[in-house]
């Protein structure tokens, strides 16, 4: 580093911003007044479309809620937020872009101004969650009068909330003693969603919906003054957070080339799957003697039974498909649910096949045959996603009685059955999770589409339909079983079986003989 | 007089128009322990890719085993490649990482209690990789490719992060395979594991 740069390093403000003028001089062009142009008339259009159809929303809002799906709903935002500290706390929260970690964070510049731009991320992603999470609570409590004021307290809150949430999860990135604070916070929560859905809040909540302005007011300049305070903290913590925690995983495992090339999400989780594995202390086990392909594939069985942790929260969440039915939710929603939540309960036992197609030298020196080796690796995604399925689909029967809006075609005098459609749909989802694990990185040079709405980068895109694409397809009748006549059950059964298995073979087949890497 | 294991003639590789190997001719025969040396950027470890299939050549013919080298489970299960740090699976011990070589081998060159003797990993056994330092990483890279069963290894520095003693004990383990009858070709900058093979420049110029 040479010149009038040199001069201005010491550890201050001016240091990280005469580097950060420094990298931007010698990186892309600069934003032209042309690419902001861009930017504001698309986020105008954006508003433009999106506004009816939220006003729409917003304007439904108004009226008391109904009682009996009170329970069901809360139990949902409680869970979303509990899910939004998990996720915040599994990030990192506070993770700097791999050049800068490995480049800017080891040197004397001031670490906070360092992190500055990170934390202006996470404010904003907490923003955009807490505006969601507000709607939701008020969606689900019901505004009986002055629905603007409400809509504002609750959209304050849920910012609130979501603010001090994130604040929450930096401090405990930075000291031992909030960490278990924020576990406290997430486990308050699951709790408050289990009795909530037991039903025995049922007249609380009913109070808390008919609150008069003034106590909502109360409850919202409270919640402004807890978030203020945490965000002072955290903002105050920032500077002191460890390097290695920010650093470690991303320099020692070599995942920096990955992250910086290719913008891979893939690369984030390793660096958290690589953090909890370095914290545990393990004792070896003998390895089962199996076929040389079912050797390879223990490795994800024997993965997956040193965090039962995970396992257990994965069976746990089998509940969330009959909450959402219980709820009210849409019959389109909830299916996209339980497939969604199959999908990633599928994508949990793959991480071998991940693993291989990242880095390929450790199936080199194993060398077993790249198809036997994925048929082998589809037996836990299988077995996963089926009782996954399995229990959701039941659960849904049990819980909210069946399939909302099946009755009418039929599918409500058999819905007791749908739970057979769990094991059937297993093989279409494990062929969709290990295409997800075998996916190349975003390609980034794919064109961009330029619609009245703003560009849309089809890289991105493409590489999130890569896997949900092939189990939405295996995936079909099971989607279509609302609308068979009862008499059908037989046959959608059937056809379920054969397109599942049809789909998980025609992947291995195929995909066996692609190179890996 | 064997077949030669590796036949290279005429090979050329260019990397984004700039030649790394130029006119390259090699024979190795069976048994035959053959070392690559030469100044950084001089292509040893192209060479290394080129034979192990993972290089297209520019021009010029590669035969390993009297064909091209094919990036397929037949190739992967006579080549042992020792290159780049692998990607190790997650939750997995180091004791794990060999057992799952042996399990999967039917007939593994050593016990995994020998491997971890021999590569001094014993007390290491139940960390994960990740939780080794440097050299110990390099020593089980070593275990788990010395104890499957292969009948060419090609390793691309395998010195790289190793103590002074543990470099003499691997140029006598790298002996013993030879001696079973293996091949080794390695790129490697340490003049005395050199000193036990043929030495070979890949500008042409043998030592």
């Amino acid at each position: 580093m040479t010149g009038p740069l040199a001069s201005r390093m010491p550890g201050s403000e001016t240091g990280v911003r005469s580097v950060r003028a420094y990298l931007r001089s010698r990186g892309r062009a600069p934003v032209s007044l042309a690419d902001r142009y861009v930017t504001v008339f698309g986020l105008a259009v954006l508003v433009a479309v999106a506004g009816q159809p939220v006003s729409t929303l917003i304007g439904g809002l108004a009226g008391a809620a109904e009682p009996a799906r009170m329970g069901a709903g809360v139990a949902l935002v409680a869970l979303a937020m509990a899910g939004f500290l998990a996720a915040a706390r599994a990030a990192g929260p506070v993770l700097l872009p791999a050049p800068d970690a490995t480049w800017l964070l080891l040197s004397p510049l001031d670490r906070r101004q360092l992190l500055g731009r990170t934390a202006r991320t996470l404010i904003t992603v907490a923003v955009v969650a807490g505006l969601v999470l507000g709607l939701g609570a008020l969606a689900v409590l019901g505004a009986p009068d002055q629905l603007v004021w409400r809509l504002l307290a609750a959209l304050a809150l849920g910012v609130s909330a979501a603010v001090g949430g994130m604040a929450l999860a930096v401090l405990g990135q930075a000291s031992q003693s909030w960490q278990v604070w924020l576990t406290v916070a997430i486990a308050a929560l699951v709790v408050l969603a289990v009795v909530a859905m037991s039903g025995q809040l049922r007249s609380t909540l009913a109070i808390a919906a008919g609150a008069p302005l003034s106590a909502v007011a109360a409850a919202v300049a409270g919640g402004a003054v807890l978030c203020g305070l945490l965000a002072a903290r955290a903002w105050a913590a920032l500077g002191r957070i460890p390097a290695r925690t920010l650093v470690s995983a991303s320099t020692r495992a070599g995942h920096v080339a990955d992250a910086t090339v290719t913008l891979d999400p893939g690369a984030l989780t390793w660096i958290a799957e690589d953090n909890h594995w370095r914290a545990r202390k393990l004792g070896s086990r003998r390895w089962p003697s199996l076929p040389a392909p079912l050797a390879l594939a223990w490795q994800d069985w024997l993965r997956l039974a040193r965090r039962p942790r995970r396992l257990a929260t994965m069976t746990a969440t089998a509940a969330l498909p009959a909450v959402l039915a219980q709820a009210g939710v849409t019959r389109v929603a909830l299916w996209a649910a339980v497939l969604a939540g199959a999908l990633a309960v599928a994508c949990t036992g793959v991480s071998g096949a991940r693993r291989d197609n990242d880095n390929p030298v450790m199936a080199r020196l194993i060398g077993v045959g790249r198809r036997p080796a994925l048929a082998a690796r589809a037996v836990l995604p299988t077995v996963l996603s089926g009782v996954w399925t399995t229990l959701a689909l039941a659960g849904i029967a049990l819980i909210a009685g069946g399939f909302p809006g099946t009755e009418a075609v039929g599918g409500g005098s058999w819905s007791g059955a749908w739970w057979l459609l769990g094991p059937l749909m297993a093989p279409a989802l494990a062929a969709g999770a290990l295409r997800m694990a075998r996916r190349s990185p975003v390609d980034h040079s794919m064109p961009v589409l330029d619609t009245p709405g703003g560009a849309i980068p089809t890289g991105p895109l493409i590489w999130a339909a890569t896997g949900p694409d092939l189990a939405v397809l295996g995936c079909l009748p099971a989607l279509s079983a609302p609308l068979v006549p009862v008499n059908g059950l037989g046959a959608l059964l059937a056809a379920q079986g054969v397109v599942s298995v049809l789909v998980l073979a025609g992947y291995v087949l195929r995909d066996g003989t692609r190179k890996a890497g | 007089m064997h077949e030669p294991i590796i036949e290279v003639t005429g090979l050329s590789v260019e990397l984004g128009a700039n030649p790394v190997l130029q006119d390259m001719r090699l024979t190795v025969a069976p048994g035959e322990i053959v070392a690559v040396v030469g100044p950084n950027g001089c292509g040893k470890s192209t060479l290394l890719r080129c034979l192990a299939g993972l290089q297209p050549a520019t021009s010029g013919e590669v035969r390993v085993f009297g064909e091209p080298p094919a990036d397929d489970a037949r190739f992967w299960a006579r080549v042992a490649l020792l290159g780049d740090e692998p990607a190790w699976y997650p939750g997995l011990t180091a004791r794990e990482h060999l057992e799952l070589m042996g399990a999967v081998h039917a007939t593994p060159r050593m016990a995994v209690d020998t491997a971890l003797d021999v590569f001094a990993l014993v007390e290491r056994a139940d960390a994960v990789p990740l939780n080794l330092s440097t050299g110990q990483r390099q020593r089980l890279c070593l275990a788990a490719t010395l104890l499957r069963p292969s009948t060419l290894l090609l390793l691309d520095e395998p010195e790289r992060g190793l103590d002074s003693a543990f470099r003499s004990r691997l140029a006598g383990l790298l002996d013993g395979y030879a001696a079973e009858g293996g091949t080794v070709v390695m790129a490697t900058h340490d003049e005395d594991l050199a000193s036990h093979a043929r030495q070979v420049s890949p500008s042409g110029v043998t030592a």
